[in-house]
């Protein structure tokens, strides 16, 4: 299967079960055995709203250099369950091999509760029109049919035989199951058993019952394997990043570290899908110890951040504001519905000039949509949020490294400008795992800026004083009476509708905005991806990036030569960078997860320039390289308009 | 020398109608502050939006104003960022009762040391006059079109369910039994409710000035050994049922005073101690947020629990 180099390991495999099943764990297990190995990893996570029992998977991608997408067929599936069997018995490819347990493969589709219906009367129909019976069993036929080994184990013995050789129950040793088919998996692959075990034990750390139990079920597997499909045929070698300290982190943890990283003294929150994650996870590290250089400058060993859940995100973002007024760094964290609640606030925090960093998790809208799959498609939502003439900076993030970077640049710009930040991120970012090596996030490479806070201003201190750049000096409360006010005011806070002082001070919140534009350099707003001079342009932004820049490498065997102008700040936004590559193109193809093409939309009003070509996904699952290149080919060869992309179970 | 009510008077002008109720309630506010000695600087008054909003503006201090129905979980993010402020949430019975309503309710779950004061006139004046979640059912005030078809909620009691541990009622005009009343609700640790009953000469012809006076009555001039204080099971069992009685008590007579007060609840900032040890030295606005601009944290030490070691 592999060579002896290891630099054309490219491995992608897939792990179903039922929500609450461990699905997760067994993911996480995976990853970290290839870490152990020397490789880079994503794996990212696919699930429905629900708690237990609905099907879900994890999908994994292991290279030598940090894989940028994941793609179907895969080399292997593990499917322990009937309706794993069943959701992904055509997405292995022709040679990988499919796990599954022989012990529940007579289970009929019909009986299968949790499944979808239309994908049931999809199956049904397939396999009727095949003659075949509608079990798991038949598509075990199928994937065999179509040149895929599979690998049926008998759980039930399997469990079994762990359960008599611990002294646990069955119940407790009955959640070995994902262990058992994850060892089966990753030794087909090639790994050898010691590093399946180190894993283990690393991912199960201090539970050391747990960790024994788990190292048993995976000896169980393999002396199966060994028994009856003769071990794998070869075995992989070490990956570059042998002995590396890596960093497994989803992208709402990425941000949350960002956060603590970039000064964050409170993070406010209600409960939302994608979001809540980044909220618990800074809430798990709400106290810490400062890094030695800070200690040694503060005579500080440790500090604390408050993490408030509120009843609602008009508090949630209310209480933001309140704590910015006092002097905190602040944020919020939401997805679209709870973004929809803040928008009043957003109108209030532009008028009082008011700092405070907004997170928006974007998922599959409208309304309730697809609660917790991927969408693009608040872009306008969050720019256009907010009643009356008001601009506010918006950042999208097309990865988990620039994601961790732009929360930090996000607090400062926020008070620096005296303005919210919107830092756009979304579902496939929030639950995609990425290893990262110290060189990717260095803590000594972030700088924290507070810009014109003053801690002791005197008596004739004004709020909003005009100034030249657009900003005011920005005290905290507690030091001098001060007034802060959605109305329109006076230097002083004082509410005036004089016509005289309305236009003043409209102009002084323009030049804040133009100090922005001009602080912030080109090279932070757009960037251009591969040759300038590429005939055929892709634009795109927020998490397609590492996508595009795989399904690139792909066009590029196939002979099509594209560069990639990711776009990254929405406001304000860079007008002449933009339109300069826009015009030097022959084709220019605008890839986005919503149907409208927002971004495309934008450009359109900022330039004048108009977008042609299309690529969409809109099934709120996981874009994928394989289908980026193939719709860039098929607009390319056939001029086609528009090309809506629709894989993943 | 201790300051003067004067101390805390701004120069604007105060744009209330004649005889309105919110004079009085600002006055009391004012001579409040004052025989607390509240340093301005360490004082903060968050205002909704109405009539009763616009107080910020004739009250020194640190004064925001905000959102209509959102001057309690601005005040939350206040005083949580900065526990040392004496933090006060305004707003009408439209802003705190109405649209505004679920964070009365929440800020009671937290027991956070705000004071709340809810302006009541029933109405809401600054649209001209609608009907507000404290006019009774079937009544008909001078700008409604129709009677009032929603029946009135009871704050006092809405707050003692949410879990306030200081909940009093005044009257606007009774500026010197209002400021004793403020005064007691800043002093008390935990989430304070000031109701304070205010005629609208303008929009309210029904609940007048009049109609107030022959009803109000003082609860400790009723009964000399009014005692609200629940500090005990046994205070609990002994005089909630003449608390209730007296929060429910509503028509021909109206009673005004402190009705509960609980001294055995922790507060939101002793809860926030307990989970961040040094919270209260360091409160979100008065922390370092970075070493001479280098961040304060290692991510590679802090979140070790996300880093595969070889």
């Amino acid at each position: 299967m592999h060579g002896v180099s290891n630099s054309n390991i490219d491995l992608k495999f897939l792990i179903g079960g039922p929500q609450g099943g461990g699905i997760e764990s067994a993911g996480q297990i995976a990853l970290k055995t290839f870490v152990l190995k020397g490789y880079q990893v994503i794996g990212t996570r696919e699930y429905q709203s629900n708690i237990m029992g609905a099907h879900s998977y994890f999908t994994i991608r292991v290279k030598p250099e940090r894989p940028g997408a994941i793609n179907f067929p895969v080399d292997a599936a593990t499917v322990l369950d009937a309706e794993s069997v069943l959701t992904h018995f055509t997405d292995v490819k022709k040679d990988g091999f499919m796990v599954y347990d022989s012990s529940t493969i007579k289970t009929k589709i019909k009986t299968i509760a949790p499944m979808p219906k239309p994908l049931k009367e999809r199956l049904i129909k397939f396999f009727e029109e095949r003659g075949m019976e509608p079990t798991a069993e038949s598509a075990v036929k199928v994937a065999e049919e179509n040149g895929v080994k599979t690998i049926g184990l008998p759980m039930r013995d399997l469990i079994r035989k762990v359960a008599s050789e611990t002294s646990a129950p069955l119940s407790r040793v009955s959640k070995t199951l994902n262990t058992i088919g994850l060892a089966t998996t990753l030794y087909l692959l090639g790994v050898e058993p010691n590093w399946i075990e180190k894993a283990i034990a690393t991912h199960f750390a201090a539970k050391k019952k747990v960790v024994d139990m788990n190292i048993l079920a995976a000896r169980i597997a393999i002396e199966y394997v060994d028994e009856h499909y003769g071990g794998p045929c070869c075995f992989l070698p070490e990956g570059p990043h042998l002995g590396k300290e890596t960093m497994l982190a989803t992208g709402n943890e990425i941000v949350a570290m960002g956060k603590v990283v970039g000064g964050l003294t409170m993070q406010t929150y209600y409960p939302i899908t994608p979001a809540s994650d980044e909220a618990l996870f800074l809430e798990g590290h709400r106290n810490f110890e400062l890094a030695p250089w800070a200690e040694e400058v503060l005579r500080l060993k440790k500090l604390g951040a408050v993490v408030l859940q509120t009843e609602d995100e008009l508090s949630a973002i209310m209480s933001a504001l309140g704590a910015a007024v006092a002097g905190a760094r602040t944020s919020t964290s939401t997805s679209g519905p709870g973004f929809a609640l803040m928008n009043e606030a957003i109108s209030l925090a532009i008028m009082a000039e008011i700092p405070v960093v907004i997170t928006v998790w974007q998922r599959g809208g409208p309304s309730t949509g697809l609660p917790t799959r991927e969408g693009q498609q608040d872009l306008l939502h969050t720019l256009f949020s907010g009643h009356g003439d008001n601009p506010k900076i918006v950042i999208a993030s097309g990865d988990h490294i620039e994601a961790y970077y732009d929360a930090i640049k996000a607090l400062n710009w926020a008070e620096k400008y005296q303005t919210p930040v919107i830092h756009l991120v979304d579902k496939y970012l929030a639950s995609t795992i990425t290893s990262l090596h110290r060189e990717d996030i260095d803590p000594l490479k972030a700088t924290v800026e507070r810009g014109k806070f003053v801690e002791n201003p005197g008596k004739d201190y004004l709020r909003y004083k005009i100034t030249e750049d657009g900003i005011s000096p920005r005290a905290p409360m507690g030091k001098v009476p001060l007034t802060w006010t959605g109305l329109e005011h006076t230097e002083d806070g004082m509410p005036t509708e004089d016509p005289i002082v309305r236009d003043q001070m409209i102009a002084k919140r323009r030049r804040k905005f133009e100090t922005i534009a001009r602080e912030i350099p080109d090279s932070e707003k757009v960037v251009l991806h591969g040759d300038p001079d590429a005939k055929i342009t892709l634009v795109s932004w927020g998490s397609t990036k590492p996508i595009i820049l795989e399904a690139m490498k792909l066009l590029e065997k196939e002979g099509i030569k594209v560069n990639f102008l990711q776009l990254r700040l929405f406001y304000p936004f860079p007008v002449k960078p933009v339109l300069d590559v826009l015009t030097n193109a022959e084709l220019v193809i605008d890839i986005e997860q919503n149907d409208l093409a927002q971004a495309a939309f934008l450009i359109r009003g900022y330039t004048g320039f108009t977008i042609e070509h299309f690529v969409k996904k809109l099934t709120g699952r996981a874009l994928w390289d394989t289908e980026v290149a193939h719709a860039v080919k098929r607009i390319v060869e056939t001029g086609e308009k528009e090309v809506v992309v629709s894989g993943g179970a | 020398m201790a300051r003067s009510w004067l101390d805390y008077k701004t120069d604007a002008w105060v744009q209330w109608c004649p005889g309105c109720g919110n004079f009085g309630i600002l006055n009391a506010l004012h001579r409040a502050l004052a025989e607390l000695d509240i340093d301005p600087s360490n004082l903060v008054v968050v205002t909704g939006i109405g009539c009763s909003g616009r107080s910020c503006y004739y009250i020194k201090g640190n004064t925001i104003h905000v959102l209509h129905g959102r001057a309690i979980p601005t005040a939350t993010g206040i005083k949580i960022a900065n526990p040392e402020l004496t933090v006060i949430a305004e707003g009408g019975d439209g802003d705190m009762l109405g649209i505004g309503v679920e964070h009365f309710v929440s800020i009671g779950r937290r027991n956070l040391d705000i004071t709340v004061i809810v302006h009541d006139n029933a109405v809401y004046g600054l649209t001209k006059g609608q009907a507000g979640p404290t006019l009774p059912s079937w009544w008909q005030t001078k700008a409604l079109p129709g009677p009032n078809l929603h029946d009135n909620l009871n704050p006092l009691l809405l707050a003692l369910a949410s879990g306030y541990t200081f909940i009093a009622r005044g009257y606007a005009y009774h500026v010197k039994e209002t400021k004793e009343l403020i005064k007691k609700a800043i002093e008390h640790k935990g989430t304070s409710l000031v109701q304070i009953l205010q005629p609208c000469p303008t929009y309210n012809n029904i609940m007048t000035k009049d109609w107030y006076e022959e009803r109000i009555y003082y609860l400790d001039q009723e009964d000399p050994n009014w005692d609200p204080q629940v500090a005990s099971i046994d205070d609990f069992k002994n005089k909630m049922g003449t608390i209730l009685e007296k929060m429910l008590e509503w028509g021909d007579k109206i009673p005004l005073g402190v009705f509960y007060v609980n001294l055995a609840k922790d507060t939101f900032e002793q809860r926030l101690e307990k989970v961040i040890p040094t919270y209260r030295e360091y409160p979100p606005a008065k922390r370092p947020v970075s070493a001479n601009g280098k961040p304060l944290v290692d991510p590679w030490i802090l979140f070790a629990d996300k880093v595969v070691k070889p």
